[in-house]
């Protein structure tokens, strides 16, 4: 994947407790192939857009989390590979929420940690796509769920703002069911609907059109 | 004919808003097509010794895997222990995830087991978004035309009209489960042309599509109380009846305690995408690390007919630098939205909104003629002029595509102040498992949804349709699955279809040495990680 680069001298760093040599231009991933570290395949689309490749990433007394695919090496870097999310510990089906009039009270009790923010700031440092979690959080508590779902929406759901709320809010599904729930209740396309009309118009066609 | 030019000095020649040069006459799409696509490169095909489409061409590498030996045998499945279901999906991607949520909702108990995280998929890479002819003027009909045209007149066309037919109620559908798309001032569903369409079909969520799909539909699945879900469990190998004339289960191979479990159901759905990952023809590939052919291998296998397996889609524009992102998409919507390519010496030289097999082909033939730009991590490619977009609309780039922005960033390049260099990568297999419009492969109890499926898109996809179809046919095997087989499961289960691949391998004198699917690429270290290998 890389022999086109311009090769540099090795970085050393270590992932996973074990000392691995790798090209400067290389990623965290690919060093850890390249070096055969073993269980390193809990990896996606190493582009960023997944969230699966979570790292814990050690620079001299700093201590950060960040996403593999996106972590270029560097020297004398400690990085060790995070096991994927837990499940997600709050159940809600959309279905369930037919009545858009009782939705505050609905969020209060599928999500009551959400309204315990410290402001700790934990999930906004954490987040590896810059996104205002806490204030996404705070919006959502204040029922101002568009706002708030416009704010996670470049979350990739890594989870790592769970991983450093000392609340366990959870923040990337608080912020999925307030675009979630958006959509669900509001999105009203008028286009789409006046095809779907037109088609529940028609006479049944089953797939078997002409062209 | 001028030699290429360096990275430097192309970026120094370029001039952002430089008048473009008319198009030159376009070559005819045949000879462009044989010339420069990689699907007819010389020795890239082979002809299949066995199996049900043997005397078919193959590509060359996939042919290799279709044509390899079973990682188990009867002897490893004793003592394995046993899990049933109604309907096991195999892959976590979009398609999965919508056939599960299809199969629930028609009362069927579901297993999804995915290799990898629910969600880890093409699917949440996709960028440009998802055709549905919704606009006044555009038809069912026309979206139709566009995707048989696009496709060479290869598709199926009951199979095409079913996922045109489906498009508007997809969209009802991905509302409901919560997916938010971009909408006009006054409402509507904001709609974008793409290469071989005849009306503006598009619709989307910024460039972000795939993303907002994918999380909603891994939050919906998750949410289910009708559908289980197994991550981190590879699909090693189908199970067969006594006769090995239909699917009843599977072997999983668990990635976190290296052990085996076997799934008996009443129907199979293969769900597991595509090959992009085998890097077919040295291509770099835009594709999740997931992407290995697994699907087709085992259909194959079980006595499934598959389709255009010498058909790949290259997509224009993949990025060549810097290296951690090469192969990684441009996405075409910056094109429909008007961005033109540029070849070293500036010029325009192909209709930028020509299907994409055409496209790439032009791209390929001026690298090869040397009017490619060739920066110093190595490679080659031409301009996507996405500073020229910028400066004829500013501000678009940062509102409709917030996703190539942070992408370039990572690249260390602002596209509104300079172009990118692409280059194509592959994206796409067009062919796969032959299906009906319910998703019922040849084979009985075996149904596969999304790119593990063929027919559809003929022999090159337009932009939109893929995640139309994970949706639609996803939904349609999901259904057709939980309906099917009111027998009361399978009796017996066996691998008598590996029995008999095998023989057909002796017979043909075939290396059995070769083992498949293949799971993850070979430089993810395997070795270290991977059950039985």
């Amino acid at each position: 994947m890389t022999e086109n680069a311009a090769s540099g001298p090795a970085v050393e760093l270590t992932i996973n407790g074990q000392a691995v040599r790798a090209e400067r231009h290389m990623t965290v991933v690919e060093a850890a192939w390249a070096n055969g570290v073993p269980r390193v395949s809990g990896v996606g689309c190493l582009e960023g857009v997944c969230g699966s490749c979570r790292i814990l990433l050690r620079r001299g007394k700093e201590v950060g989390v960040a996403l593999a695919c996106e972590t270029l090496v560097e020297p004398g870097i400690e990085v060790l590979f995070l096991p994927p999310p837990a499940a997600p510990r709050h159940q809600y089906e959309l279905t369930d929420l037919s009545d858009g009039w009782d939705i505050q009270a609905r969020f209060q009790e599928i999500f009551p940690e959400a309204a315990r923010c410290r402001h700790c700031h934990g999930c906004v440092r954490s987040c590896p796509k810059g996104i205002v979690v806490e204030e996404g959080v705070a919006l959502a508590v204040a029922g101002h769920f568009r706002e708030a779902g416009e704010a996670f929406f470049e979350c990739v759901m890594c989870e790592l703002c769970d991983t450093a709320c000392p609340e366990q809010i959870a923040p990337a599904h608080v912020g999925l069911f307030c675009r979630r729930i958006t959509a669900f209740f509001h999105l009203r396309p008028p286009n789409l609907i006046n095809r779907l009309e037109e088609i529940r118009q028609e006479p049944p066609q089953d797939g078997k059109e002409k062209p | 004919m001028t030699s290429s030019l360096s990275y430097q000095a192309a970026l120094a020649a370029y001039r952002a808003g430089a008048e473009p040069w008319p198009l030159p006459e376009p070559m005819d799409p045949d000879r462009l097509l044989s010339a420069y696509h990689p699907d007819y490169l010389p020795g890239s095909m082979t002809t299949l010794a066995v199996g049900p489409n043997a005397g078919e061409q193959c590509q060359r590498e996939l042919a290799e895997l279709l044509q390899a030996e079973a990682y188990i045998d009867e002897v490893d499945l004793a003592g394995v222990p046993v899990t049933d279901t109604d309907v096991l999906v195999i892959g976590g991607g979009g398609a999965g995830c919508a056939a599960a949520l299809a199969a629930a909702e028609h009362g069927a108990r579901v297993l999804l087991v995915t290799k990898l995280r629910l969600g880890d998929s093409n699917t949440v890479m996709a960028e440009g978004g998802i055709q549905a002819a919704i606009e006044p003027g555009d038809s069912a009909q026309k979206h139709m035309q566009d995707t048989l045209r696009a496709g060479h007149h290869a598709g199926d066309p009951s199979l095409v009209a079913a996922l045109v037919g489906d498009g508007p109620d997809v969209i009802r559908w991905l509302i409901r489960q919560g997916m938010q798309f971009d909408q006009t001032p006054s409402g509507d569903l904001h709609t974008r042309p793409a290469g071989g369409t005849s009306a503006a079909r598009v619709v989307h969520c910024r460039d972000y599509t795939g993303l907002e799909m994918m999380r909603v539909l891994r939050e919906a699945v998750t949410q289910h109380r009708g559908v289980e879900v197994w991550e981190q469990h590879s699909a090693v190998e189908l199970l067969s009846n006594e006769s090995g004339q239909k699917c009843v289960g599977a072997v999983l191979a668990s990635r976190a305690d290296q052990t085996l479990r076997i799934v008996r159901a009443r129907a199979v759905i293969l769900a597991t995408g595509g090959l992009g990952r085998l890097h077919l023809n040295g291509f770099p590939t835009s594709n999740h690390l997931g992407a290995t052919g697994d699907g087709l291998v085992l259909a194959y296998r079980m006595g499934a007919k598959l389709c255009e397996l010498d058909s790949f889609q290259y997509h224009p524009t993949g990025l060549v630098n810097p290296p951690l992102l090469s192969g990684k998409l441009v996405t075409e919507g910056i094109r429909a939205a008007g961005a033109l390519l540029l070849n070293a010496q500036g010029k325009r030289f192909i209709d930028e909104l020509q299907p994409r097999d055409i496209v790439s082909a032009a791209i390929i033939r001026e690298c090869q003629e040397g009017r490619g730009i060739h920066p110093a991590s190595g490679g080659v490619g031409v301009w996507l002029d996405t500073a020229g977009l910028e400066r004829r609309q500013p501000g678009l780039l940062g509102q409709q595509f917030p996703k190539l922005l942070a992408r370039a960033r990572m690249a260390g390049i602002d596209p509104r102040q300079e172009p990118i260099l692409v280059y194509p990568t592959l994206h796409y297999q067009n062919g796969g498992a032959v299906i009906d419009a319910h998703g019922a492969t040849t084979v009985p109890g075996l149904y596969a949804a999304g790119e593990v499926a063929g027919g559809i898109h003929g022999r090159n996809r337009i932009m939109g349709n893929a995640l139309l179809e994970i949706i639609g046919f996803g939904r349609r095997a999901g259904a057709a699955a939980a309906l099917s087989g009111h027998d009361r499961g399978p009796k017996k289960i066996t691998l008598e279809h590996v029995n008999r691949a095998r023989r057909a391998l002796a017979l043909a004198g075939l290396p059995l040495a070769r083992r498949a699917p293949l799971l993850f690429p070979a430089y993810t270290a395997p070795g270290k990680d991977l059950w039985k290998s």
